[in-house]
């Protein structure tokens, strides 16, 4: 890590609560999806994207349903291009140290395919059909979401707000405390 | 507690009194015989070695007796057979001796709550001893270490492997096989060496012969947390579910440490120390990872042959559960014979297989397995425990030795603890959630040895270990002492440090898919971070698994739906069968007093989150709630609950145990009884309701009358009953045509109505307090009467909530077909296939139009309903749009045609038909209507639809 500083500003490392350890290996991780385009100094914040189309097209990606979603929850853009900041928010957010209502916003985010901060039908039919590669019918999909929403839909508007999604989540106890990675 | 210790007295008293009296049994008839003493357990034991000499003698001259007495009449009316049913008469006993024994040992909950069962069997287990050894001098029962191992000990290791929660076991996978094989050799070592150097300091008294190998022989056999002590009394103690498992995982896995240990050390005592050679050290390094991989894969192969066999039993449903046992088992001779890990080769075997068999077999079959499991590894924990109670008492295979004793004491205690802080230390650095230091403590705390320890010790061949009865002396103190002592105190242990407990709440659907979900994500991110973590491997295993395994172990039928649709589906399962197991509380409650919220609070199936956010939501959104706004997961479970308790009430009035078969199981006597008395209930509640309703009801007949919808319903009440019911029947017509020729209407119409009442019982608590209540009260008996209103009524709902009922259908279809199934194997067939996805295109091919005609309430319906009974069943079954919910029905009509005699049908058929014209003008053709109340029950309106049906009409 001797390098790190002719990387990183210190204000960086600050930044982010993860150590200098970790943050290199990241980055390290990042430069090598795109070693082209992702230059080794990083103390004056270039503007670099990684497509979406390379961490998309990872041989180890390929068979993940929310590979899309990831991206583009953790991307500014939204469509999935991520900068390095992006790329550290992942990881920060699923650090032991983020803390829980994070977590459980971003994890609602990624299920919030359409974007609207509610959990509506589609989001969740779309998120089972991903989880089961379509091979439920749609009646059967449906009836899952019904019994999703009704399990956790406190205000019965049809659709699981954040609160209705913390809610749920919160508890189940070890639910969230398994959202972690480590690195 | 001066109470319990009362009690315990007391239930002591009591099974030794019960012990007395049992034991007698052969002796008393013995006595007439003359020959035999007073107490048949030592009588038992006597003979084995009496017998042949007493035997011997007795014949003789009892033979020349008898020549002289009864000259040439040598025939004795009644023959004294003992030595011919000895041994199971002896088993038979035992294990009579051990349920009772747990039957009184539960009488109180107060004390059961504060002693562990566990405990008061070995104080069972002392007593007996101790008559036996007075009434015989000698003792003659003791845990012999062939018949725990063979017997007793698979038993209680197959229940654990099958039902192991298999991913907490892997996911905790690191922790507890560091727990299992860093710990436990650290506890043999240093046990061993400790002791060692006791003896040297001259603390262990020098008549105990021993020398470095013997003493860490013994510690290896003294150090493996043991998994019947763990299971017995962790089980009653419920810390969560993490930490249960890393201890009773530890137990089980450290069965390859143990024995290869065990087996190291005998050979190096047998060789002598002073002979050991390095290399005989790595032998037993390469030993240990032979024992304990080698069981692994053989387990997993019989886990392998296992899923494979269960593929193919469709057709013979009742052998399914003898090989799920017999595999297992095999497993565990398998290991034994190659002298693998024995426990580890079960464990997996149960592990693996687990999933492959629960989808494959029905759903009796699985019931049949966790029953016979659970009871057998029961009784085997209980009988390894009154014999580790009774092995204590024998004086002759034990010396004392003071300083031998409390130091091993010590120093288990103290190592345990050190170990477990240790390793957890290095483990918490990699584990996600770490395990804090009152989980420490408890595991420290729950190391407790058993029966295997005992086992081992008693199995030491006494020329070559000389201390071996001091050993086995200690090994007896050690025992009783983590178990009575530590198994005592660490219910208060857990319950002073706060512990968290485990909760009973099974997951619900939203925990199944956001896990699974989460577990891509994480998957995902791994994958991007370029880490190949735990999740990367277990999302690799379930590519496998799922693109490999699953092919080749499951049905076609099973493995098309995936895990997520299956838990859904057990979920759903499980609340129906809570609400059908609670059945008569729900009814009289929710129908007879306020709405079902309270009455539903009091269940305890009912405390689990979903239901309490369900009831919070239905708490907030009472006003919010009209009828098309919300579909109330209640409801659905009403539906489901109305689909299995159709299925299950119409069951006992088929005729199909006619015949007597091995191979089918018919349902049983007391099943049906049960039922029967179910329904009597519900006929009676409904009776008492309907007179208090009586006037209400009678309105909203007069207004169906007078729609004419049938011409007969008109007629007296009772007359109308029945015609109203059979109206419905067409969907369901054999069965009811039976039940309506074997008892009367009333009895029928009450079934009928019971699924009617439970859907309205449950809609009706949340959208109104007490109107509501009264309503759903008398909506039941208004139900039958009113359901051509109520014909129209699921229509509409079926557009918005219509998917309800698909599920609750679907899942019906699991529960209840299977049932059925086992009586006709036929049915079956047709069932899976069409239960699997891809069947349910023809139906919707069919469907659209049908669906459409039964939207039209009029003419259309009789038209495609009166072709035959299985047409319309389909018909109706299609404008649910679910396959599930067609199956259900299709496969009753098919059943029943087999059964009984078309001819049954037809003349129900024909004077239905009669009414399906005239009622054209009016909305709701009776036939689909029953069928569709049954499945469409659910949806949230419905309450309201069918108490308003006959009042709009």
């Amino acid at each position: 890590m001797g390098n790190k500083q002719t990387i990183f500003t210190a204000q960086q490392l600050d930044a982010y609560q993860v150590s200098d350890h970790v943050y290199s290996i990241l980055f390290y991780r990042y430069r090598d999806l795109a070693p082209q385009l992702v230059p080794l100094d990083y103390t004056n914040n270039p503007d670099v994207k990684l497509p979406y189309e390379l961490i998309g097209s990872m041989p180890e990606l390929k068979d993940n349903p929310f590979r899309q979603r990831i991206a583009e929850v953790f991307s500014e853009d939204g469509e999935g291009n991520m900068t390095l900041n992006d790329f550290l928010d992942m990881f920060s957010v699923l650090s032991e140290m983020a803390p829980r209502d994070l977590k459980a916003y971003y994890a609602f985010k990624i299920y919030d395919f359409n974007n609207d901060d509610f959990i509506c039908k589609s989001d969740l039919e779309k998120t089972l059909n991903k989880l089961t590669r379509n091979e439920l019918t749609e009646e059967e999909v449906r009836m899952v979401c019904e019994k999703v929403l009704d399990e956790a839909d406190l205000d019965n508007d049809g659709r699981l707000s954040l609160d209705d999604f913390q809610h749920m989540i919160l508890r189940a106890p070890e639910f969230l405390s398994t959202f972690h990675i480590r690195i | 507690m001066p109470k319990p210790g009362l009690l315990s007295a007391a239930l002591l008293f009591g099974v030794a009194a019960i012990v007395l009296v049992l034991f007698p049994l052969p002796a008393s008839t013995d006595s007439g015989d003359g020959t035999r003493g007073p107490v048949a357990l030592a009588h038992s034991a006597a003979e084995e070695r009496a017998a042949p000499g007493v035997a011997a003698e007795d014949e003789e001259p009892g033979g020349q007796h008898q020549q002289q007495q009864q000259h040439g009449g040598g025939y004795k009316v009644v023959q004294w057979e003992w030595s011919y049913v000895q041994t199971p008469y002896i088993i038979a006993i035992w294990l009579l001796v051990a349920s009772v024994a747990k039957i009184l040992f539960h009488f109180s909950q107060r004390f059961t709550t504060v002693v562990p069962e566990s405990c008061m069997l070995i104080l069972l287990g002392l007593v007996l001893g101790g008559i036996v050894l007075i009434a015989n001098k000698k003792q003659l029962y003791q845990l012999e270490p062939a018949l725990f191992f063979l017997f007793l000990l698979p038993t209680i290791v197959g229940d654990a492997g099958y039902f192991m929660p298999a991913r907490l076991f892997f996911d905790n996978l690191g922790a507890i096989l560091t727990y299992a094989v860093v710990g436990t050799l650290w506890n043999s070592f240093c046990t061993g060496f400790s002791l060692y150097a006791a003896k040297v300091l001259n603390v262990i008294d020098e008549k105990v012969q021993a020398d470095l190998m013997d003493f860490l022989l013994f510690g290896a056999l003294i150090s493996a947390v043991d998994p019947v002590a763990v299971l017995a009394v962790f089980e009653e103690v419920h810390v969560n579910d993490t930490l249960f498992i890393i201890v009773f995982g530890e137990s089980l896995v450290n069965d390859a440490v143990t024995v290869v240990l065990y087996k190291v050390y005998i050979s190096f005592v047998e060789v002598g120390p002073k002979n050991v050679q390095t290399v005989d050290y790595f032998k037993g390094v390469a030993s240990f990872l032979i024992v304990s991989i080698g069981g692994t894969l053989v387990g997993l192969v019989f886990a392998v042959i296992l899923g494979f066999i269960t593929r193919f039993t469709k057709k013979v449903r009742i052998i399914e559960p003898l090989f799920v046992f017999l595999l297992v088992y095999l497993a565990y001779l398998t290991a034994e014979l190659f002298s693998l890990s024995a426990i580890l080769s079960m464990t997996f075997c149960g592990i693996g297989a687990n999933k492959y068999v629960e989808a494959n077999i029905s759903q009796k079959s699985r019931t049949t397995v966790k029953y016979t499991m659970k009871t057998l590894a029961s009784i085997a924990e209980t009988i390894i425990f009154i014999f580790l109670g009774i092995s204590a008492v024998d004086k002759s295979k034990w010396a004392w030795d003071t300083g031998l004793v409390s130091c091993t004491l010590v120093f288990i205690f103290i190592f345990r603890a050190v170990g477990v802080v240790g390793q957890t230390w290095v483990l918490n650095r990699f584990r996600l959630v770490p395990l804090d230091k009152i989980d420490q403590v408890v595991m420290s705390y729950g190391g407790l040895r058993g029966a295997v320890a005992f086992a081992l010790v008693v199995l030491l061949d006494g020329e070559q270990v000389k201390a071996k009865d001091y050993f086995v002396a200690t090994t007896i103190v050690v025992v009783f002492f983590t178990v009575m002592f530590q198994g005592l105190t660490i219910k208060p242990l857990v319950k002073w440090l706060k512990v968290p407990r485990s909760t009973s709440r099974k997951p619900t659907i939203n925990e199944e898919i956001h896990e699974r979900a989460f577990d891509h994500i994480l998957t995902a991110v791994e994958d991007i971070a370029g880490l190949q973590g735990y999740h990367h491997w277990r999302d690799k295993w379930e590519q496998f698994d799922k693109n490999y395994l699953s092919k080749l172990l499951l049905r076609k039928s099973v493995y098309r739906k995936s895990e997520l649709w299956e838990a859904y589906q057990k979920i759903n399962i499980r609340d129906a069968i809570s609400v059908i197991d609670q059945g008569g509380n729900v009814l009289t409650s929710a129908r007879l007093s306020l709405p079902s919220m309270a009455s539903r609070a009091s269940f305890p199936e009912f405390t689990n989150v979903t239901n309490y956010l369900r009831e919070n939501g239905s708490g907030v959104c009472l006003d919010l709630q009209v009828i098309d706004n919300v579909p109330g997961a209640k409801v659905e479970e009403d539906t489901e609950t109305h689909h299995v308790l159709a299925g299950n009430l119409y069951k006992p009035r088929r005729r199909y145990q006619s015949h007597y078969s091995r191979h089918f199981m018919p349902l049983g006597e007391k099943e049906r009884q049960d039922r029967e008395v179910f329904q009597r209930n519900m006929k009676y509640r409904m009776e008492s309701s309907k007179s208090t309703r009586h006037k209400r009801h009678k309105k909203e007949r007069s207004i169906k009358k007078r729609h004419g919808s049938d011409p007969k319903e008109e007629s007296t009440e009772k007359p109308r009953r029945n015609v109203s019911w059979h109206d419905k029947e067409p969907v369901l017509v054999p069965v009811d045509s039976e039940d309506d020729k074997a008892e009367h209407s009333e009895k029928d119409e009450d079934e009928g109505i019971t699924f009617v009442a439970r859907k309205v019982e449950t809609p009706k608590p949340r959208p109104k307090s007490v109107p509501a209540a009264v309503e759903a009260s008398s909506s039941p008996l208004a139900s039958p009467l009113s359901r051509p209103p109520s014909v129209d009524t699921p229509l509409p709902w079926k557009g918005g909530v219509g998917s309800p009922p698909p599920c609750v259908s679907v899942e019906a279809t699991k529960i209840i077909p299977v049932d059925l199934q086992q009586a006709w194997n036929q049915s079956i067939s047709s069932l899976e296939s069409i239960s699997s996805p891809p069947a349910p295109p023809s139906a919707d091919a069919v469907h659209p139009r049908i669906s459409a005609l039964s939207r039209i309430p009029g003419a259309p319906r009789p038209a495609s309903y009166t072709p035959s009974s299985s047409s319309s069943f389909f018909s109706t079954s299609n404008t649910q749009l679910v396959q599930g919910s067609f199956l259900f029905p299709e496969k009753i009509p098919k059943e029943e045609e087999e059964d009984e005699s078309s001819h049954e049908l037809q003349p129900l058929m024909s004077t239905l038909k009669p009414p399906p014209p005239a009622t054209t003008s009016a909305p709701p053709p009776p036939p689909p209507v029953f069928l569709r109340s049954l499945v469409s029950a659910p949806p949230p309106g419905n309450t309201e639809p069918w108490s308003r049906g006959p009042t709009q009409l």
